[in-house]
């Protein structure tokens, strides 16, 4: 076992699920949507990028692609979020958190790809 | 080159078109210029002109029949009579032009500058090693497929211009430029880019041996540095070439084939791993061929009857000849019988206390009646046949002998390794030699061969440890890294697998290590010749490729993939004060 392959897969499988968690729920409802849920998705997935970074590899390189596209999406979602519930009046509506979710679920695209290429990666190599 | 190659096709482009686009220039000019001077009709009291531009867009429609009306506005009834005069003469210098076009394109001498133009434009395309091969029959056509099996680039010269429209009719996985030329002039040489630093080899393997020799003394004065490989089967030519200097290799297939015939006699499991290894039909480790010791029959006394006499002569078997031509003064054969192979004459050569029948005439009708009717009169013959066009296998391959000589396979199958594998030879010879043990190690070598191959079809494959085919490999290696051959050669998706591959030879420097052991220490700039699988190739270059497995085949531990794990592996070792690696 070696311990840099635990935490390298923690932290992808965890952003993938929290990201699945965010998701769930009744597409422009506000109440199933947490924004402390959104906030860790965001986090962890910082965390699984910086681990990415510095892997020469091919697979590296696309894992480290992935990566960012979700770090990009999440974003996104959350700058929107700000933007409805503190810069414009309209404040927290269905509109605005179904285009969050549709973000998130982008994001949740991308996390899906990083998992499987890991795991692909991994049965590779039968050691 | 190519810009003189691209003068030319444009030279004769200008030369063919100069008259008909001068006409239609002349036409157009005077049509619009008139056209716009003549007076339109009067709207509100103004009389309307064509402008230069509406004058142009009338000669368009109107020169090329397209007849659009008049436009904008009506025309008077003068610029109608000029517009019927503009008509006819325009449409005939239009069709006039077009002529000259499409005869263009039917001229020979435009369309082998083009043709010439193209595949010097492909030759220079290409940006690793490759090879020109001067001839595409039999021989070339087998040898072309087997360089694209093994992924290299090869360029072909034929003058024959069917043979190359059969070149591309095939489906190479490497694209191989072909042109329709003699390759004896020097021009054309150079457009196959023999002085190009990427070009490996010149083969010359046309019908002709005249041919044959022009060309290999023309590439040794274009390119000092490049590999000549040629056909020969006459001793003179043979003299004339070992004087060109440089690397020169020249492969006759009779005395190729008699060296094999002699090494099938003494060595039958040296002929079997020879045979499997170029990919003879039906070829396999299990079983040995072994001509047998006796009374021997050759039937046609030509290059190959007499080399095929020399090797038997040598392993002390007795031969009859029959052959149609009267005997040569200088040579001391036992048994001559002059006239054609028939019942008679093989009674007369001895054919009911016979063991072993050659079938060496050049004529593939005669020898395959020869096997027939020695057959009819003794069953239990050991054949050996001479195939000498490719188009009659299928009749071969029904005749089921136990040997069948194809010159221009075994012309082919030569070349093909003198340049996929030029290691093999050291090889070879090392099997060969009469040292005591030899025997065991050969035996030793197929049976590991089977063991890691087993039904696989084999792959001799040829690489050079430096920074184009194995980077991280030299990049460890100069870090002042050790790397074992053993470490290469394990499968890196298990823990303790090796690739399905046998190493033959290492070439480090001026020495040659045969058969070398998994602790072989690696250095750069060696070479190594390897028979695997097609899988076993791929592995192994991902190997030698990747710093990463490279890392793990090394140590066994798995590198910090990471800026964050290798920091805080940094980390742990200084804490822990133990050196890794």
């Amino acid at each position: 076992m070696d311990l840099g392959k635990v935490i390298f897969g923690f932290f992808i499988v965890l952003s993938l699920t929290l990201n699945v968690g965010f998701v769930l729920g009744e597409y422009s409802n506000p109440e199933h949507h947490s924004i402390y849920e959104l906030f860790t998705v965001i986090v962890v997935n910082f965390i699984a990028t910086g681990l990415k970074l510095g892997d020469r590899s091919q697979v590296g390189a696309v894992l480290l692609a992935t990566s960012l596209v979700a770090d990009f999406e999440l974003i996104a979602a959350a700058l929107h979020w700000t933007f409805a519930v503190h810069i414009s009046d309209a404040g927290m509506n269905p509109n605005v958190m179904s285009t969050i979710v549709s973000l998130s679920g982008g994001a949740l695209v991308a996390n899906i790809i990083s998992v499987v290429i890991l795991v692909a990666e991994t049965l590779r190599a039968r050691l | 080159m190519k810009s003189s190659e691209l003068n030319r096709v444009s030279f004769i482009v200008m030369r063919e078109l100069r008259a008909p686009l001068m006409t239609l220039l002349i036409v157009y000019s005077i049509g619009m210029l008139v056209m716009t001077f003549i007076p339109g009709i009067e709207i509100d009291g103004e009389v309307q002109h064509l402008s230069i531009f509406h004058a142009f867009y009338f000669m368009t429609y109107t020169a090329t029949t397209t007849g659009f009306g008049e436009l904008p506005v009506e025309f008077s009834n003068a610029q109608r009579l000029w517009a019927i005069i503009c008509l006819y003469v325009s449409v005939v210098a239009w069709f006039y032009a077009l002529g000259s076009i499409i005869k263009l394109f039917q001229n020979t001498f435009f369309l082998r500058a083009l043709a010439e133009w193209r595949f010097t434009k492909s030759v220079a395309r290409i940006t690793g090693p490759f090879y020109i091969i001067c001839g595409f029959g039999d021989t070339g056509s087998v040898l072309v497929r087997g360089l694209n099996d093994a992924g290299m680039n090869a360029v072909v010269i034929d003058s024959n211009a069917e043979r190359i429209q059969a070149l591309s009719l095939r489906s190479y996985r490497i694209f191989v430029p072909g042109l329709c030329a003699d390759a004896s002039v020097p021009s054309h040489l150079l457009d196959a880019g023999v002085s190009s630093p990427y070009c490996k080899a010149v083969v010359s393997i046309t019908n002709d041996e005249a041919v044959n020799l022009q060309i290999s003394a023309l590439a040794r004065l274009l390119n000092p540095s490049v590999c000549i490989i040629t056909m020969s089967k006459a001793h003179e030519v043979e003299d004339t070439l070992a004087t060109l200097g440089g690397e020169i290799h020249i492969v006759d297939p009779f005395k190729t084939f008699a060296k094999v015939l002699n090494a099938c006699i003494n060595k039958p499991a040296f002929y079997a791993l020879n045979n499997w290894l170029v990919g003879s039909r039906g070829a396999s480790l299990e079983v040995y061929e072994q001509p047998p010791i006796g009374h021997w029959i050759i039937c046609g006394y030509g290059r190959m009857g007499m080399e095929a006499n020399h090797a038997l002569n040598l392993n002390h078997i007795n031969t009859a000849v029959i052959d149609p031509h009267s005997r040569r003064r200088d040579e001391e054969i036992e048994t001559y019988i002059e006239g054609r192979a028939c019942a008679k004459t093989l009674k007369d050569a001895g054919i009911d206390h016979a063991v072993g029948l050659l079938a060496a005439a050049d004529d593939d009708g005669q020898n395959l009646s020869v096997l027939l009717n020695a057959r009819r009169l003794n069953d239990d013959l050991f054949t050996i046949v001479r195939q000498n066009s490719h188009q009659n296998e299928i009749a071969f391959n029904i005749a089921n002998a136990n040997m069948v000589m194809q010159p221009t396979l075994v012309t082919a199958r030569k070349i093909l390794l003198l340049l996929i594998a030029p290691l093999l030879k050291h090889f070879f010879i090392y099997l060969l030699a009469k040292d005591a043990g030899r025997d065991q190690i050969l035996e030793a070598l197929i049976t590991r061969l089977k063991q890691r191959l087993g039904h696989k079809k084999p792959f001799l494959v040829t690489v050079n440890f430096n920074r184009s085919e194995g980077l991280e490999l030299v990049n460890c290696l100069e870090a002042g890294h050790t790397i074992f051959l053993g470490d290469i050669i394990k499968d890196s998706r298990y823990t303790d697998k090796a690739l399905d591959l046998v190493p033959f030879v290492i070439k480090s420097g001026d020495q040659e290590i045969i058969l070398p052991t998994d602790d072989y220490k690696i250095k750069i700039d060696d070479q190594l010749l390897f028979c695997g699988t097609v899988e076993a190739k791929q592995l192994f270059k991902a190997n030698i490729n990747s710093e990463y497995t490279l890392f793990y085949l090394r140590t066994g531990k798995y590198p910090a993939v990471g800026y964050f794990m290798q920091w805080y592996e940094s980390r742990l070792r200084k804490k822990n004060g133990n050196n890794y690696d």
